[in-house]
């Protein structure tokens, strides 16, 4: 690999999560990062957020990250913030567009959170058609992403990953693994992160989150909360690299949210990633 | 099993009114982890209106703000899933909070933070030359409607909120003691060049410009300026609006009734 600018190259493969202290750095130095996602949400009036985000597209690829579609809501997706997100795709032609499964929107009112679904058959319908609506309005295939999870429903019957492979196969959609949910579900709900990751259609991946979280003790309980506000765990760090035995080698994404650092941290992250796929997957990791 | 559409409105009563009860049989866990995606919401929400009242913010210390917010949010949930454009109705909400009484000038702060909010990512408009009315027949210049930019807001207010809100953003530019039997002030706000702009504007300016934001015609902004100052120069104040690149966009209202033949 060929230092830039004395720096140490990533691939193209790594990515970082954009976040608005971090911009003016960005577009000043144009760090040697493959990409970076952004959360739809935050570009979609106008003024200086998306001026700026035109100054980074300019030199980098970009990937969408929904959180407000509310692709699980049974009142089906709002129109309106359909519409918003198809003209964001359509100025800034992003690599990949991602969201959640998971609802946030009741009565119309957003309770901006990932909220958690009963996985049932009704739930499948319901999913799958607000996604093939998405889909057919943006012209193209979604990710979606695995939830961070802190409780269950007792009607559920169907697992996780085998509700997001029947999805896959229904809307042609693709997924997002986020490991560190994988690993923060598995702790909170007591299931085993590896069978998941097994259970996965691993075809169907096309990009990785990787993030921090938090432990705490809850009415006597000790909880996993993903809330990006920490390095990626080294118990994380080990699920990644089963992923990427499993997934080959993945657009891989670094999200920092709560206790922001300094944009180099969160970079020295990303490299930490290229180093982990180049350990998982030899010297041949890096040249994709 | 209740349909999806059940539990999400009561996964909904829940996290807002902290009603469980419906929720309650159908999940394997509640009590703490309930709060984990309660506390996601209200925190989260609570950091969005911080973020877009910072004067209102300090005017009450972040204690009761956080207060205050939470029974916004309780009340008021977004309608949308742009959280910079949630927060329409908090400078009302605060004028009726109880606790917020004693402090008369508070919902005038948030009305003005209101409008800088949203001045900062309202929809994005080519501003128009004077040009644009290079082809209004003289006869039809009464009814022109002028559409302003949408990041352009006006607000009148009988306390000096300007200074107040100055005092309160931390920096140390406008630290003398306020008067607030100084009188009050009327207000623009607007955006050039992506940056958020506010500045006080005289009567007949404000009456002039404020009547043609809320989709009054040439001749009704003109007579509402000019009842405000009989000199008022409309011709040099039209000329100052573009200047400015406040109009988006030139049309004309239907003409009145009686002119039909």
């Amino acid at each position: 690999m060929i230092p830039r600018d004395g720096r140490q190259a990533i691939p193209a493969l790594m990515g970082i999560g954009l976040r608005a202290p971090h911009l003016a750095e960005i577009i000043a130095a144009r760090p040697a990062i493959g990409w970076f996602e952004v959360h739809a949400e935050n570009y979609m009036g106008g003024g200086a957020a998306p001026a700026q985000l035109e100054r980074v597209r300019r030199d980098h690829a970009l990937s969408l990250h929904g959180v407000g579609l509310s692709l699980g809501s049974a009142e089906g997706v709002d129109a309106a913030h359909l519409a918003r997100l198809r003209r964001l795709v359509e100025r800034f032609e992003p690599a990949r567009v991602s969201e959640h499964l998971s609802w946030s929107v009741a009565s119309g009112a957003y309770l901006n959170d990932l909220l958690p679904l009963p996985y049932t058959e009704e739930t499948l319908a319901v999913v799958a058609a607000n996604l093939e609506r998405a889909q057919e309005a943006l012209r193209r295939a979604l990710l979606l992403e695995n939830p961070s999870r802190y409780l269950r429903f007792r009607h559920s019957t169907i697992p996780e990953p085998q509700f997001l492979a029947e999805l896959v196969r229904r809307t042609g959609c693709g997924l997002l693994c986020d490991v560190n949910n994988i690993f923060v579900s598995a702790r909170n709900l007591g299931f085993d992160a590896m069978a998941y990751l097994e259970a996965l259609p691993a075809g169907a991946v096309g990009e990785i989150h990787l993030a921090g979280h938090a432990a705490v003790m809850r009415d006597g309980e000790a909880l996993l909360i993903d809330d990006h506000g920490a390095p990626v765990a080294p118990e994380v760090w080990a699920l990644y690299g089963a992923a990427l035995r499993r997934f080959g080698l993945v657009a891989t994404l670094v999200e920092w949210d709560k206790n922001l650092p300094d944009l180099p941290v969160l970079l020295e992250e990303a490299r930490k990633a290229e180093r982990a796929a180049a350990a998982t997957l030899g010297d041949h990791a890096g040249a994709r | 099993m209740p349909a999806l559409a059940e539990l999400q409105a009561a996964f909904r009563r829940a996290l807002l009114e902290e009603d469980e009860s419906a929720l309650a049989g159908l999940v394997e866990e509640g009590g703490a982890r309930l709060d984990i995606h309660r506390n996601n919401l209200f925190a989260s929400l609570g950091a969005v209106l911080a973020e877009s009242f910072p004067a209102v913010c300090r005017l009450v210390d972040a204690r009761f703000f956080a207060y205050a917010a939470h029974e916004f949010v309780r009340r008021h949930p977004p309608r949308r899933a742009v959280l910079a454009e949630y927060g329409e109705g908090f400078a009302d909400f605060l004028a009726e909070f109880p606790p917020c009484r004693d402090l008369a000038y508070l919902a005038d702060v948030a009305r003005l933070e209101w409008l800088m909010a949203r001045a900062a990512t309202a929809a994005d408009a080519a501003p128009l030359a004077a040009e644009a009315l290079a082809g209004v027949a003289p006869a039809d210049t009464p009814r022109l409607l002028l559409r302003l930019h949408p990041a352009w807001g006006f607000l009148a207010s009988p306390w000096p909120v300007d200074r107040i809100w100055r005092a309160n953003r931390g920096a140390a530019s406008d630290m003398a003691p306020i008067d607030l039997a100084q009188g009050g002030v009327r207000l623009e706000i607007g955006r050039s060049d992506n940056e958020v702009a506010m500045r006080a504007l005289d009567a007949p300016a404000f009456a002039f410009r404020a009547a043609l934001a809320q989709g009054g015609t040439l001749e009704e902004a003109a007579i509402a300026a000019l009842i405000a100052d009989p000199e008022f120069d409309l011709a040099a104040a039209l000329a100052r609006l573009f200047h400015d690149g406040a109009v988006a966009g030139v049309a004309l209202a239907p003409p009145a009734a009686e002119t039909v033949p």
